[in-house]
């Protein structure tokens, strides 16, 4: 078996080891910065790999799935990502500008699998339901889990396996100035998931918390570790303080 | 797990396995329905007796439903709980199941998400990527650990506790004002979290020179005397102030890189 081969082979794995998070618990280990390490260790480049699942998982930081919206398949970007930036010698950058738009065309094909394959199983096991057959109620959603998780996997192979030559090549040959333009995107692209994040819990009453936290590492170069157990002090101050206050209110009215 | 359940050791053990699937099956038209029904079979199997009844039961569990897949337990716990009554009490309406659980689900969503996709989540890769910006390991195995001895500890507890007290839990949950407290004070610590890395995690600097000659100096050493972190509070704040006009992630993602590459060939950045 010819290296190519072989290495979309291992990739094929890595990928679906990383589907498979949500069969194991929601582990998360479908996440960027353990799935590029995965690639970086099979590869011969951990520190690389490291660094890259950092950078993406910064940039995917207000990707997840919540409610009937998915985010993108961060499974395929960040593994065919990860893998063109070591065998190309490129930086996180060219991984970056690789895994973005891999994410989004994968998901698509995944929206197809969860709109059609998925709702065509479970009005099948509904049939299995109403003869009280518990064996074909596991069975299709065990089918749903392999099939939909092996048929991504088969694509993040087959899409290193056939890209490979064309990509490495348009790697090497992109001008100095876009590279350079992509390595400052990488330093940006963080904002957009930090404000995605921060809608989610933002109010006016909550906007405070949000200014200490930067000034503290603005001004006294505090580590995020640092902040979060400030945080976690801070919180117990606050949300433990409001029930004595309700209790003492409670008690004039009585008296 | 009552004195007298039949929902025993290894009931529990089996629903708590398979509670692990939830989001694996997940579909647009019913969303977890395969994966719900597939957590309740064990239970079914101990507690139903007849072929309708278990029918009823699995058509039950097969509709729409949707959860925080890592506190997804208690409602199995719960469902659980009020199959086995519905099985030992003649008079249980057994529509109220359902209605349960339709109602259920949903704040369960809330709090979940904030919590663990919103809270833990955020936590967890804010620690780890100052590691892993080094190239440490630590990084990754700290993101695994921190996400996952909590959640999976979570799941026991929520499973235990929705077997042994059904539908009272969520109502003495909410009498307390315990589930109101714990969201506020998370919602503080991830808006902290965040604020940090905002400051320590977004590249933003201006390498155009300003001056002339001998006091020339980059643009960027006037922002920092301003307030260290300006630039990047800045772009948080434009990315803010963007999605809250409705503007796609997507859209912004590309005009982030147009933008980038065209600043670069300008000099600007």
């Amino acid at each position: 078996m010819d290296t190519a081969l072989f290495q979309a082979v291992v990739l094929g794995l890595i990928a679906f080891f990383g589907y498979m998070h949500s069969f194991m618990g929601s582990t998360m280990h479908n996440r960027p910065i353990i799935i590029a390490p995965l690639v970086g260790l099979l590869f011969g480049d951990l520190q690389k790999g490291i660094m890259i699942g950092a950078t993406l998982e910064l940039i995917w930081m207000g990707a997840f799935p919540i409610g009937a919206s998915n985010p993108p398949d961060m499974v395929s970007g960040a593994i065919i990502g990860t893998a063109f930036a070591i065998i190309s010698n490129q930086d996180t950058p060219a991984a970056v500008a690789l895994a973005v738009p891999i994410a989004s065309l994968v998901l698509i094909f995944d929206n197809m699998l969860m709109t059609f394959f998925i709702p065509f199983l479970s009005s099948k096991a509904d049939k299995y339901a109403e003869e009280g057959d518990f064996r074909g109620v596991e069975k299709m959603h065990l089918i749903a889990v392999l099939g939909v998780k092996g048929l991504l996997s088969a694509i993040v192979a087959l899409g290193f396996y056939l890209g490979a030559p064309s990509v490495t090549s348009i790697l090497s040959s992109i001008p100095e100035f876009v590279t350079e333009g992509l390595n400052v995107a990488t330093g940006l692209l963080p904002a957009i998931g930090f404000a995605m994040l921060a809608k989610m819990i933002m109010n006016k009453k909550l906007l405070p918390f949000f200014l200490l936290g930067f000034l503290l590492t603005s001004y006294m170069k505090i580590s995020v570790l640092g902040v979060a157990l400030f945080g976690v002090v801070i919180a117990m101050l606050v949300a433990g303080a409001d029930k004595k206050i309700e209790g003492g209110a409670v008690d004039d009215n009585e008296f | 797990m009552t004195m007298n359940s039949k929902i025993g050791r290894k009931e529990f053990w089996q629903s708590y396995r398979r509670s692990c699937s939830l989001d694996a099956s997940w579909n647009y038209e019913r969303m977890q329905n395969l994966a719900f029904a597939y957590m309740m079979i064990p239970i079914i199997r101990a507690v139903c007796r007849t072929k309708e009844e278990i029918g009823r039961a699995l058509k039950r569990h097969l509709e729409f439903f949707s959860t925080t897949p890592h506190i997804c337990t208690l409602l199995v716990g719960i469902m659980g709980a009020m199959e086995e009554a519905n099985q030992n009490d003649g008079e249980f309406e057994e529509s109220s199941i359902n209605a349960v659980k339709a109602s259920l689900m949903g704040p369960m969503a809330g709090i979940g998400d904030s919590l663990i996709w919103g809270t833990l989540r955020v936590i967890a890769a804010g620690i780890a990527i100052s590691f892993s910006m080094n190239g440490s390991v630590a990084g990754p195995v700290l993101f695994f650990a921190i996400i996952n001895i909590p959640c999976f500890a979570l799941r026991y507890f929520c499973l235990k506790q929705g077997l042994q007290v059904g539908t009272n839990f969520l109502l003495s949950m909410s009498k307390t004002s315990i589930m109101q407290r714990l969201t506020e004070g998370t919602s503080i610590l991830g808006l902290m979290v965040i604020g940090s890395m905002v400051s320590s995690m977004i590249y933003f600097e201006l390498t155009m020179q300003v001056g002339s000659g001998d006091f020339a100096q980059p643009l960027q050493d006037y922002f920092n005397e301003i307030m260290p972190g300006i630039l990047p509070l800045a772009a948080f704040g434009a990315m803010y102030y963007l999605l809250d006009r409705k503007f796609k992630t997507t859209t912004l993602l590309a005009w982030v890189f147009a933008l980038s590459v065209i600043g670069k060939y300008f000099g600007v950045l």
